[in-house]
């Protein structure tokens, strides 16, 4: 394409037109600046799913916004004809392949994340095992906080190849393991109903949601398992603990003992995924 | 006023709330919002100054009775062993009106089990300690018979079937609605005979003796979900311009959700008991949490036990349904 064409392509540009556009990036830029300040703000100050609708809101408006400000500036220097269209395409392709491939495939992934949302902000998520509350989902990266308060920004290319995993997938209802392991010998029964009756009164407990334990036996004894809901899955590790030290203060009232795992054996025990 | 009595029992499922006046959801829903923002409403109070306010307990409850004995006039004619249920809302005066009528047929009022009887499931022990002569009796508030912590769960576990079978005679069992809901959850069998007075409508509230328009009554009704009880003290409240309701305060968060559902739960809890509700608060924290929703008029420390006020109930309420907590139905 010689310089005679790409000059083709676009309008006059007068001063009035550059004004514009400049306004128009202000405007959008302000607009978004002001969805990522004053939403989380509101977010935190509402609970269960009217805040994950709040947090939702973040990404969907940003997008909005730049899908607005696209409609209204490229008119206004580009002739929108199929021709010019096809060409600054064909363009733009070339350009991004070679030189910004990686940092245009997060781009993208990040705009298929906002509608097929593999992760939305609120969500608990898993990406190479990093664990973590999902706080920001920006336009290249998703910002996560892990449970020891570390900001971790994975780019939304992991999207493609990667496997993600989401523990409460939007909703408020975030499922919490809590394994008890004791020697063999016991009364199988009365454990699981006092286990039970341990999640039960967990203030923690959001009691619209099922209390299951399970157990498994094992070459070192019984391998209970609890799995119950919090109010709030921001309160899954305070849940956790609860359920653990009421469990364990219970357990020990009772003619049962704990059992010694071999480390080797834990370890094992930790990298194998719950039924 | 009239002379016809508008008491009415109905089974618990046929309970619906009188509808929400518009204004009121608006209100409701401008509260919500001035919290997020950190405000509170001009009209709000941040202080205990409804102490004082008349006694929302002294109605006349002698229309209630007979209309309570009028329904169970047959079952208690054919003597058989078998128990119904009757669902108290928080400050409805179902328990008072129970206790009068079962106090006018003679019944005998069951003392619920102490604290090592709940986690011993020592239910055999609590009944022999009863004595109650083969005469028919009444449980005024199911509520003290469960704990909610790990060993306080079981004795009511056992007590309801034996109770359905009719191992322990014909009797009547009041029970909070909040604490109705729980047992649901807690041991998920329909209980059967479940029954209820029918919500309060602007002509029981004439009867209670509330003076207003029918709009007025019909927006009260509303307000308080069809509470008789909850009325009185609402409509008081309202006379008195220098009284609001109290609110709760900016920085309740989920300990506060805590002990509000503690307290609603149990219908008041003593100190020593709500430790053993929520071992996961520490005692300095819990006394924190409590002396502040005291000074907001709140809850109210009576008779050695922690209790919601009466006024805030409703703000209590709203409190835990923002929060997804299991409401009750009333």
């Amino acid at each position: 394409m010689g310089t005679e064409q790409v000059v083709k392509l676009f309008r006059d540009i007068t001063t009035q037109t550059l004004i514009e556009a400049l306004a128009v990036v202000l405007v959008a830029i302000l607009l978004v600046w002001l969805s990522q300040k004053l939403l989380p703000w509101l977010a935190e100050r509402v609970h269960s799913s009217r805040r994950l609708f709040v947090l939702a809101l973040i990404p969907t408006i940003r997008i909005l916004v730049l899908v607005a400000a696209l409609l209204w500036i490229v008119p206004l220097f580009i002739e929108p004809t199929v021709q010019n269209t096809l060409a600054i395409l064909g363009t733009a392709g070339l350009t991004i392949g070679f030189a910004l491939k990686d940092y245009v495939s997060s781009l993208l992934a990040g705009v298929v994340a906002a509608y097929e949302l593999p992760y939305r902000p609120g969500d608990w998520i898993e990406v190479e095992g990093i664990y973590g509350e999902v706080r920001h989902v920006g336009m290249r990266v998703v910002e996560i906080v892990t449970p020891s308060d570390t900001v971790v920004f994975i780019p939304h290319q992991k999207l493609w190849t990667g496997l993600i995993h989401n523990a409460n997938n939007g909703g408020v209802s975030l499922m919490c393991v809590v394994s008890f392991y004791l020697a063999p010998d016991h009364d199988a029964h009365e454990v699981r109903r006092v286990l039970e009756d341990v999640a039960l009164s967990s203030p923690y407990l959001k009691l619209s949601q099922p209390v299951l334990v399970v157990l498994e036996e094992q070459p070192w004894g019984t391998h209970y398992r609890i799995k119950a809901y919090p109010m709030d899955p921001r309160q899954q590790f305070q849940f956790m603990s609860d359920l653990t030290a009421r469990g364990k203060d219970c357990l020990r009232k009772m003619p049962v003992s704990f059992a010694r795992i071999p480390p080797e054996l834990a370890m094992d025990l930790g990298a194998k995924p719950g039924p | 006023m009239t002379d016809e009595n508008h008491w009415h029992l109905i089974p618990a499922e046929e309970f619906s709330c009188p509808v929400t006046p518009t204004i009121t959801r608006f209100q409701q829903g401008w509260r919500r919002v001035l919290r997020i923002f950190g405000l509170k409403d001009a009209d709000d109070i941040d202080s205990g100054h409804n102490i004082g306010l008349s006694d929302y307990r002294e109605f006349d409850r002698a229309p209630a009775v007979s209309a309570l004995n009028g329904h169970f006039e047959g079952w208690m004619a054919e003597g058989r062993k078998e128990v119904n249920f009757l669902l108290d809302p928080p400050f409805s005066g179902t328990a008072a009106i129970a206790r009068d009528w079962t106090w006018q047929q003679g019944w005998t009022l069951l003392i619920p089990p102490d604290l090592s009887q709940l986690r011993a499931v020592a239910v055999d022990e609590w009944w022999q300690q009863q004595r109650p002569q083969g005469v028919p009796w009444l449980i005024d508030d199911l509520a003290r018979y469960l704990l909610r912590s790990a060993d306080g769960l079981r004795f009511i576990r056992v007590l309801l079937p034996r109770l359905l079978h009719g191992d322990f005679g014909q009797g009547l069992v009041v029970c909070d609605s909040w604490t109705f809901a729980f047992l649901q959850r807690a041991w998920p069998l329909d209980l059967p005979r479940v029954y209820c007075f029918a919500p309060a409508k602007p002509v029981l509230l004439r009867q209670l003796g509330i003076k207003g328009s029918d709009r007025q009554l019909s927006r009260l009704a509303g307000q308080v979900r069809g509470s008789a009880g909850m009325a009185l003290a609402i409509w008081t409240c309202q006379l008195n311009e220098d009284r609001q309701l109290p609110s709760l305060p900016l920085e309740a968060d989920e300990g506060t959700a805590f002990i509000l559902y503690a307290l609603l739960l149990h219908r008041g809890l003593s100190g020593e008991r709500l430790q053993a509700v929520l071992p996961a608060m520490a005692p300095d924290e819990l006394n924190v949490q409590l002396l502040r929703l005291e000074q907001f008029g709140v809850v109210e420390w009576e008779k050695q036990h922690w209790r919601l006020s009466v006024y805030a109930y409703l703000a209590v309420r709203d409190f835990l349904d923002g929060r997804d907590y299991l409401l009750d139905d009333f």
